[in-house]
């Protein structure tokens, strides 16, 4: 064993009992207006599109994809420079089996993705962090107490989780610009 | 500190970036991001027009000269496949379409037959094969591309940071960086760790995976198991490889570990009661 995680590991010697803790994991990246500078760091103000989709529209929208949450027809914005339209921001929420995300895709104005960014992401019952006892004691406080992490969230390594449901989601977004937003 | 998220290399990449302004942040974060996609778009097994999809393609014909970014990684997994004494095989490719875990992409049929010691690697930049392989590089491209961002990170100024590519992850720094594993069987369980500091950690377990993701060379099925297997070392690419090497070795190989600066932690899942997830330990090498 490597001397420098020779301390870390230590302290993980059996049985470790893990208590649950209070803290969900649930991570804000970006808020729309970050959202907005990230995806179109030139764009000089972003405006609101009034989206009404025919039952037409909404029929080919839904088969263009999987996603099952509502259409976020109220959570498009263009990003202009001046007049010049750079393109659309659209702010979307998908779900997977543990996961509730909300991201922001970038759109030109002939329909090609710019860029995506997560702007949150919960597990859906909220993830539990169980804090070891030995832990507690490294640190001077009670197992019980939740992890106190202060600004930090806490980093998780484990089984990766998909991104599938964003895919299928930018998907929807895509048709929904071809519908009603080409042009606008 | 500016923390951001992208869907990349089929999962979430999370970027942490510590500068002197948030400025510096945002561009510190873009080239970290643009330094994973650069190894997805090499290294991609998925994607035709991938560095690696034109090496499965051509190589056994004659040498294919290579980004050294591939190159690098190649020589890697060269190496820990001979350390590993086949543990660890990225020619493993063909199975894996033959188990349809990967697609077939081309038509010059892989040898299920052939090992790594069928890849020769000529120094700087060239990749040749033996016989038609299908190397796959799943099990430590990911890895490389969070060591990618760190460096990139690194270069772009940022004093300190984490790079977190679905459960690889990476920190650097004069920070100690709070960290916690998966529960196997119960995912929205964690583990608190001790934090990190200058170094990666990977994990495997088929937690969100049916039937296993791990094939076993030397049976050539996906050997599953009721645990999570995390390795600490001072690459993620490291890392990442190594979680595979001991998810098939019955106990932790604890030369390998040592000669490569690397340790391990396994949480054993606790199927009666995975509430209780807890006592999810362990061996600790």
């Amino acid at each position: 064993m490597r001397r420098r995680d020779q301390a870390l590991l230590l302290l993980l010697a059996p049985p470790a009992i893990v208590l649950p803790a209070a803290a969900a994991h649930a991570v804000q990246y970006l808020d729309l207006a970050a959202a907005e500078k990230t995806l179109f760091a030139d764009a000089t103000r972003f405006e609101p599109v009034a989206i009404t989709l025919s039952d037409e529209q909404i029929r080919t929208i839904k088969q263009a994809s999987g996603t099952r949450t509502p259409i976020p027809t109220d959570r498009v914005y263009r990003a202009l420079r001046g007049d010049q339209l750079l393109g659309h921001l659209i702010v979307d929420e998908v779900y997977g089996k543990h996961e509730f995300i909300t991201y922001a895709a970038a759109i030109d104005p002939s329909g090609a993705v710019l860029g995506i960014e997560i702007m949150d992401y919960r597990e859906t019952k909220g993830g539990q962090v169980r804090q070891p006892e030995w832990r507690a004691q490294f640190h001077g406080k009670r197992a019980s107490d939740p992890l106190d992490l202060g600004e930090d969230i806490v980093n998780i390594s484990g089984a990766t989780m998909s991104c599938k449901h964003i895919t299928e989601g930018v998907k929807r977004l895509l048709a929904l610009h071809a519908a009603a937003l080409e042009g606008r | 500190m500016l923390r951001r998220a992208r869907p990349l290399l089929g999962t979430f990449v999370e970027i942490t970036a510590c500068a002197a302004d948030p400025a510096s942040e945002q561009r510190a974060c873009d080239a970290a991001f643009g330094a994973v996609a650069d190894v997805h778009r090499l290294m991609s097994f998925h994607e035709p027009a991938s560095e690696l999809s034109r090496i499965n393609r051509e190589a056994h014909r004659g040498a294919v000269e290579v980004d050294p970014r591939t190159f690098a990684v190649l020589r890697r997994a060269l190496e820990i496949a001979a350390l590993s004494h086949g543990a660890f095989d990225c020619t493993i490719g063909a199975r894996m379409v033959t188990l349809e875990l990967l697609p077939a992409l081309h038509d010059a049929a892989p040898t299920e037959a052939g090992s790594f010691r069928d890849v020769v690697l000529t120094p700087p930049n060239r990749v040749a094969f033996r016989r038609p392989l299908a190397l796959d590089l799943g099990g430590i491209a990911k890895g490389f591309a969070v060591d990618q961002a760190v460096e990139a990170l690194r270069r772009a100024g940022a004093d300190a940071g984490c790079v977190n590519a679905g459960g690889d992850l990476r920190v650097f720094g004069d920070r100690a960086w709070p960290v916690a594993l998966r529960v196997p069987d119960a995912p929205r369980a964690l583990v608190a760790l001790p934090p990190l500091r200058n170094r990666a950690l990977a994990t495997s377990a088929d937690t969100f995976v049916a039937g296993g993701h791990v094939i076993d060379p030397a049976t050539g099925r996906p050997r599953t198991r009721p645990l999570s297997v995390s390795v600490l070392a001072d690459t993620c690419m490291d890392a990442d490889a190594l979680t595979k090497v001991v998810w098939l070795a019955e106990r932790p190989p604890t030369a390998l570990l040592e000669t490569l600066h690397a340790s391990t932690i396994v949480l054993r899942a606790s199927a009666s009661d995975p509430a209780s997830a807890a006592h999810a330990l362990l061996d600790v090498a």
